[in-house]
């Protein structure tokens, strides 16, 4: 079992060391995924704040699952809020949040870490992975995407859905061995 | 914007919506197709894991003085977030709410008084225009932030394995907890003048009360979050009615589905 799920339950009983040992085992988890959307570390750091000052505050927002794959997921929308308080985009260019519940709870998945991920990214062909990539980090939706890399909308969503097919089929095989 | 029109497009966009990178009202039409179509909540289930194990890549190592410095700052607003937390529930124990109430008023006027004091006309109109401006800023930020929060609730709710699903003409009910939700993807457009409402009947009558009114977008998408409690309703109906909806059905409804 993922270690998040363990110790959200004993920040949800109140316990600050827990909250602890949390911060320490994915405070660069969301650092990053905040350096990477807003591009400045002040920004990225304001995030990590706010992240985790939030997992303090409601602990019950997480309702089981993967805590790592939550926990992207509210570092990613809460990135997409502050670009669009920032307007950094025009709002239209700014893609829907994720939904927060359910995700990678496969406990296949759970067992990933950083470098199996970019191992696995190294697999793509370099056009799947620079969408996917600028998919995820980038804060924008496909038309951008489109806009930005000068490719048929078409394209982009070919590339996309044949790069995610690839991405989960070598995840799959590296895991499993 | 480029809408998918057809089920090929629609799948294709599943991936998109796994990735994250479908406009709101994008995102929610392929929310609701797919929490209406089998093949669609597979393929989406697949490449979600596969889109969530992106996040991992940008687990890097972050600078001690940073990390340190982040650290502290955070462990210090949770330890005195914690003893606040402990103190105020010792007090609320110990006196009743309107002394605190009381209390807070006092220290209220006593920080105006200060202030009021300390600051000349020149300031307090700078102050005023900067607090008008900050009130104007936080009440946009808190309305962008509502809205963001009530569409993932949505779309959560929507995609949940938890939910329970009824299917109905054009589309879905979806229950989850104690919210309902109507998931269309072929509705087709009522007459000109008219709107489709929403009914509910609670449980253990047939007596149906007026809910919302509603139109689907040009591909006959639409998806409702119905204002009442689900616990307590017992059936759910849908009538094509006068624009500005009626206070009973005057058609006969579209579905009538009980949630049992």
């Amino acid at each position: 079992m993922d270690p998040g799920v363990r110790l959200m339950e004993r920040v949800a009983a109140r316990d600050v060391g827990a909250f602890e040992a949390l911060y320490d085992g994915y405070h660069r988890l969301v650092f990053g995924i905040g350096l990477r959307m807003l591009g400045a570390p002040a920004l990225a750091e304001d995030l990590t704040q706010t992240v985790f000052m939030k997992i303090w505050t409601a602990p019950e927002a997480f309702r089981g699952g993967s805590f790592v794959g939550w926990v992207s997921r509210v570092a990613r929308n809460r990135a997409l809020d502050v670009l669009r308080s920032k307007a950094v985009h025009p709002e239209s260019e700014i893609p829907a949040d994720l939904p927060l519940e359910g995700a990678l709870d496969d406990d296949v998945f759970s067992r990933l870490d950083a470098q199996r991920v970019r191992d696995a990214l190294s697999t793509l062909p370099p056009e799947q992975r620079a969408l996917i990539e600028l998919g995820f980090f980038g804060g924008v939706t496909h038309q951008e995407l489109a806009r930005r890399t000068d490719t048929p909308l078409g394209t982009v969503k070919t590339r996309i859905r044949s790069g995610l097919r690839r991405m989960r089929e070598a995840l799959g095989e590296r895991v499993s061995r | 914007m480029n809408e998918p029109v057809n089920r090929d497009e629609m799948m294709e966009s599943v991936a998109l919506y796994a990735l994250g990178v479908l406009p709101r009202e994008e995102a929610a039409l392929i929310a609701a197709f797919i929490a209406n179509d089998l093949e669609a909540r597979r393929e989406y289930l697949d490449l979600r894991a596969a889109a969530d194990a992106i996040a991992h890549s940008a687990d890097e190592p972050v600078d001690s003085a940073t990390s340190s410095r982040m650290k502290e700052r955070l462990m210090a607003r949770v330890r005195s977030a914690a003893s606040g937390e402990t103190a105020r529930s010792r007090a609320q124990a110990a006196y009743p709410a309107w002394i605190w109430g009381m209390g807070l008023a006092t220290a209220a006027a006593v920080v105006f008084s200060v202030v009021t004091v300390a600051q000349d006309v020149n300031l307090r109109g700078n102050l005023a225009t900067a607090q008008r401006r900050i009130q104007v800023l936080a009440a946009q930020n808190s309305q962008i932030e509502r809205v963001a929060a009530q569409d993932r609730r949505t779309l959560t709710d929507l995609l949940a394995p938890d939910a329970k699903r009824y299917e109905v003409a054009a589309g879905t009910v979806v229950v989850r907890r104690d919210r309902i939700y109507f998931a269309f993807s072929k509705l087709p457009a009522p007459p000109k003048g008219h709107v489709y409402q929403a009914w509910t009947a609670p449980k253990g009558s047939t007596t149906v009360a007026p809910s919302v009114t509603f139109a689907p977008n040009a591909d006959g998408v639409a998806v409702v979050a119905l204002p009442v409690d689900a616990t307590r309703v017992g059936a759910v109906a849908v009538s094509v009615e006068p624009e500005g909806g009626s206070k009973a059905p005057t058609t006969t409804p579209t579905f009538i589905k009980p949630l049992t």
